[in-house]
């Protein structure tokens, strides 16, 4: 079934309020929207109850009866392949009682049945029956089946990524991505038999607000150099390479962003497994026939990107996660590997161990990340720290117009462009009551 | 537990099935395996990589996989080596791990983080091979981090300790499980 979006009654910070404390203009950001409760419960419902959010690849749920559980915001969700093919994304939370409906992060169901008083739902989220159904026949002058059902969002895929979402205005996926499905294109679309997600997946908390990682990943090369020389010490034997900043590029649509280069193997070589790299060199012209030949030097490239809100990838290391929010200061990470799917055995066995020893809470460079955000929102407790404000105005007129390039299209990588592009999306959202509101051309 | 296991209790107390356990090894071999792994955790307490890394024999298989809460009845629910993992490392890799460590740009690790591994449960097992001993034991991990930050993990672990050609002991393969599904924490700075 489905609900109406209904505005609850609370104090919500005010558009005015909220402007003042995001300047994209200058580059100027409070600390106060990586702290604040009242700031995330506006998220929570005009983000995450509003945009499209991924929740699957298609691979994790090839069959019927496959599922997953995963959250949209704090909303858990069943990603549920039903009978007939079509994947629901249904709210787990009984109608009933509200318990949740499935306990198991991953696996396959014939249905969803409630521990609590046994209200069962089919695999496409409609009821089932209950233990003394004839007794609500009986008592309930209101009983309807048909109304029982669990909650379900839209759900929508692009090239193997699914998403969902609880808002029957929120335009369509393809539009809410918009010109940014050029640069997904590099991760998803660089062999014809497309990608697939090696099994299971890490999950971990970080005490971060979830902001702080998707920014690192839509634009903060400038961090890269700095904060993991020592992971690239221990995969590479030296630090982390200097890109000629006039060939390099940050670009964003509608708050996602990419930052990259076209050095073709850059972020590949950081996984220490010489055979990826050379399964990209070896495949530079296959690739150049699908993507066109600068696009196909992005495959491998150092860089890094984020889907708003909250999914992040790295070409070419094939890391692909999303940062769940858990309260205005915890991050519940879920990272996968993600691989072509025709790719050899093999190298996809290589994907798998160097993804995990780079980019995991084990990785050599992920470790040093996670200690940086915990600390950067934490600050933000101090009344004094709020009112400073944080500067992000690295590259404020870096815009340029690229014959190939889509989106806004900024030069070099040091350069706070992608950052400002995604707080003035989240600052659109947050101040718009409805999608009809949101102001066009960011 | 499936229908057919099902037994009134009752009945069940009549029937009693101890567990077959394989014999004891001698009490010599219990304390020297016992020793090397109280010594193993406190090089790793003291961040004396480079002497732990040299408890390793030269195929080490370093494996921690990944924890997910499945169904009981899902057959693919254990862990499997083909799904992702937080270690699965050979020495090479285990190596890397240590040069990251040990790098002064390691801005994670200074200050320094303080662990204390305790380790128990410690059983020694016999196996085909003479110079292989088969060895469980358990752990209970605590990291302190800067001034106020404080980490627990607890689990369980399964080692093949293997005699080298001086008669030491030396780690061939390390399978560890924890009891977290989600890493109760922003990342995994120590080996278990």
């Amino acid at each position: 079934m489905t609900v109406q979006v209904q505005q609850e009654e609370w104090a919500r910070p005010s558009a005015q309020a909220l402007r003042e404390m995001v300047d994209v203009g200058r580059g100027r950001i409070s600390p106060r929207i990586f702290w604040d409760e009242a700031i995330y419960r506006l998220e929570l419902e005009r983000i995450f109850a509003r945009c499209w959010i991924f929740v699957a690849h298609e691979s994790q749920i090839p069959n019927p009866g496959d599922f997953l559980t995963t959250t949209i915001g704090e909303d858990g969700v069943i990603v549920s392949r039903a009978n007939d093919g079509q994947v629901k994304v249904l709210l787990n939370a009984c109608p009933h009682r509200g318990n949740r409906v499935c306990f198991a992060e991953a696996g396959n169901a014939r249905r969803f049945t409630c521990n609590y008083h046994g209200w069962a739902f089919g695999r496409d989220g409609a009821f089932l029956g209950m233990p003394a159904e004839e007794i609500y026949e009986k008592t309930c002058p209101d009983f309807d089946k048909s109304e029982l059902g669990l909650i379900q969002a839209r759900v929508a895929g692009y090239k193997g990524l699914l998403f969902a979402t609880f808002d029957p205005e929120a335009p369509t996926l393809d539009e809410f991505l918009g010109d940014y499905r050029w640069y997904l294109d590099v991760l998803l679309d660089n062999d014809e038999g497309g990608t697939e997600f090696l099994t299971g997946n890490i999950k971990s908390w970080i005490d971060c607000n979830w902001k702080v990682p998707a920014e690192n990943f839509v634009g903060d090369s400038l961090h890269a150099q700095w904060t993991h020389n020592s992971g690239a010490v221990a995969m590479l034997g030296m630090g982390v390479g200097k890109a000629k900043q006039d060939s390099v590029y940050q670009a964003n649509v509608n708050g996602h962003g990419m930052q990259f280069g076209f050095d073709m193997v850059g972020n590949a070589m950081t996984l220490g497994e010489p055979e990826v790299v050379q399964y990209i060199r070896e495949r530079e012209a296959i690739m150049a026939e699908r993507l066109g030949k600068l696009r196909s030097r992005m495959v491998g490239a150092m860089g890094s990107a984020t889907l708003f809100p909250n999914f992040s990838f790295l070409a070419g290391l094939n890391t692909v996660r999303t940062w769940n929010p858990r309260g205005p200061h915890r991050t519940e990470l879920h990272t996968w590997v993600l691989v072509n799917k025709n790719a050899p055995d093999s190298i996809k066995e290589k994907y798998r161990k160097g993804v995990m020893r780079t980019f995991s809470p084990s990785g050599t460079l992920e470790m040093d990340d996670g200690e940086n955000w915990e600390a950067a929102t934490r600050t933000a407790a101090g009344v004094v720290a709020r009112r400073q404000k944080l500067h992000y105005s690295l590259g404020l007129h870096s815009q340029v117009e690229h014959e190939e390039l889509p989106g806004n299209v900024h030069q070099r990588k040091f350069n706070d462009s992608n950052q400002r592009a995604f707080y003035g999306r989240w600052l659109d959202l947050l101040c718009a009551e409805t999608w009809s509101n949101l102001p066009e051309g960011r | 537990m499936s229908q057919a296991q099902a037994q009134n209790p009752a009945d069940a107390i009549r029937d009693p099935r101890p567990p077959q356990f394989p014999p004891l090894p001698e009490r010599d071999l219990v304390f020297e395996v016992e020793q090397f792994l109280y010594r193993e955790a406190r090089l790793l307490d003291q961040e004396r990589y480079e002497e732990w890394l040299g408890l390793m024999t030269e195929d080490i298989h370093y494996w921690m996989p990944g924890v997910q809460a499945r169904f009981r009845n899902d057959t693919s629910s254990g862990p499997l080596i083909e799904r992702m993992a937080f270690y699965d490392d050979d020495l090479l890799n285990l190596r890397r791990r240590v040069t990251r460590f040990m790098h002064a740009t390691a801005w994670a690790e200074d200050p320094p983080t303080r662990a204390c591994h305790i380790i128990n449960n410690v059983e020694v097992e016999l196996t085909d091979n003479a110079r292989e001993y088969r060895v469980y034991s358990t752990f209970v991990n605590c990291r302190g981090r800067n001034e106020a930050e404080e980490t627990w993990m607890a689990g369980r672990r399964t080692d093949l300790l293997r005699r080298d050609e001086t008669g030491a002991l030396r780690l061939a393969r390390r399978e560890i499980h924890i009891t977290q599904a989600v890493l109760l924490a922003k990342n995994l700075n120590v080996f278990l």
